[in-house]
């Protein structure tokens, strides 16, 4: 007797086998809404610099906007939203450290 | 009827629970991304050091870059990287020739990076100024060019995957090869996210 994918392969008519995981977890809406957001960001960033006077808060705001994209990648076009735990905060974690670590090296 | 299904649709539904919390693509792949962003996390540190212990001289580096065409390029990868995305939608709804042509379009998009970054360097060159003219050009010439080669390998493997869809080689149970190219070319765009603002904007 066949257990698992093989054995839904095999025995269920189609429409029930489109109800199997592999099917989208992001629409195209989403990546559409991700994809605007992240080029209104990456304009903001390239400007901000002419209304941002104050060097701490202009670094500052420049590197939070590369987490916010880092974020949309990951969990939208990477798809670790829904990946293992430890996989998302791993990702999560090196668009969080790195822009800590480079906003130190320049602020202090 | 109803009791034979009920089983079959537990293990549906059990399956679609661990659908939603796998991994996509090969374990292998994941951990070649973590390889290059640990390489790539060091030069940017280096590059941000640096920058402090020649502060006069980045100034003067970065004045001499384009900016536009740095936020150009941007704009492209995120673009070429959300074509990506739909084409992994539309092969995990199964339709492989569409998948092919939004990678064709994805990889369209790229090429006009190389081409503003290959403008960008022969513009550099009319300058005379090159890889040895001093620390700044020396890391903007090796970081940009090792991320153009991350590209142009990216482009390689959405060729590969293109053809593959085309084919309809893929499906429901065999995808990861699809997942895994597209997630390698999304790591390459989250890089140039942190490399544009270092190197262009700050």
């Amino acid at each position: 007797m066949a257990y698992g994918r093989y054995a839904l392969d095999n025995t269920l008519p189609t429409y029930l086998c489109d109800l199997t995981p592999m099917k989208t977890l992001y629409s195209n809406k989403k990546n559409t809404l991700s994809w605007l957001w992240l080029m209104i960001l990456t304009v903001i960033s390239t400007f901000i610099g002419l209304v941002l006077n104050n060097k701490t808060l202009f670094i500052g705001t420049v590197l939070f906007i590369v987490f916010l994209k880092g974020q949309q990648i990951i969990d939208v076009f990477m798809e670790l939203a829904q990946a293992p735990k430890f996989w998302r905060r791993l990702f999560l974690g090196y668009v969080t450290v790195l822009p800590i670590i480079i906003g130190f090296i320049y602020i202090l | 009827m109803d009791s034979e299904l009920e089983p079959a649709l537990v293990i549906i539904n059990n399956e679609q629970i661990l659908a939603e919390h796998r991994l996509p693509g090969d374990l292998a792949m994941w951990f070649f991304i973590l390889a290059e962003l640990t390489v790539f996390a060091i030069l940017f540190i280096g590059f941000a050091v640096a920058e402090q212990l020649n502060a006069e001289m980045f100034i003067e580096g970065k004045a001499k870059l384009h900016q536009v065409a740095g936020l150009m390029n941007t704009l492209t990868l995120i673009t070429s990287s959300f074509f990506v995305a739909l084409a992994l939608n539309a092969m995990h709804a199964g339709d492989g020739k569409k998948s092919a042509k939004l990678l064709v379009v994805a990889k369209l998009v790229a090429s006009v990076y190389i081409a503003v970054k290959l403008w960008e360097y022969l513009s550099l060159f009319d300058q005379n100024i090159d890889i040895e003219t001093n620390t700044f050009f020396t890391l903007y010439f090796m970081i940009t060019f090792f991320h153009l080669m991350h590209i142009l390998l990216g482009m390689v493997i959405l060729t590969f995957i293109a053809v593959k869809a085309n084919k309809n080689e893929y499906n429901a149970s065999n995808i990861t090869g699809f997942e895994s190219g597209a997630s390698y070319w999304h790591m390459v765009d989250m890089l140039w996210i942190i490399l544009f603002p270092l190197i262009y904007v700050i």
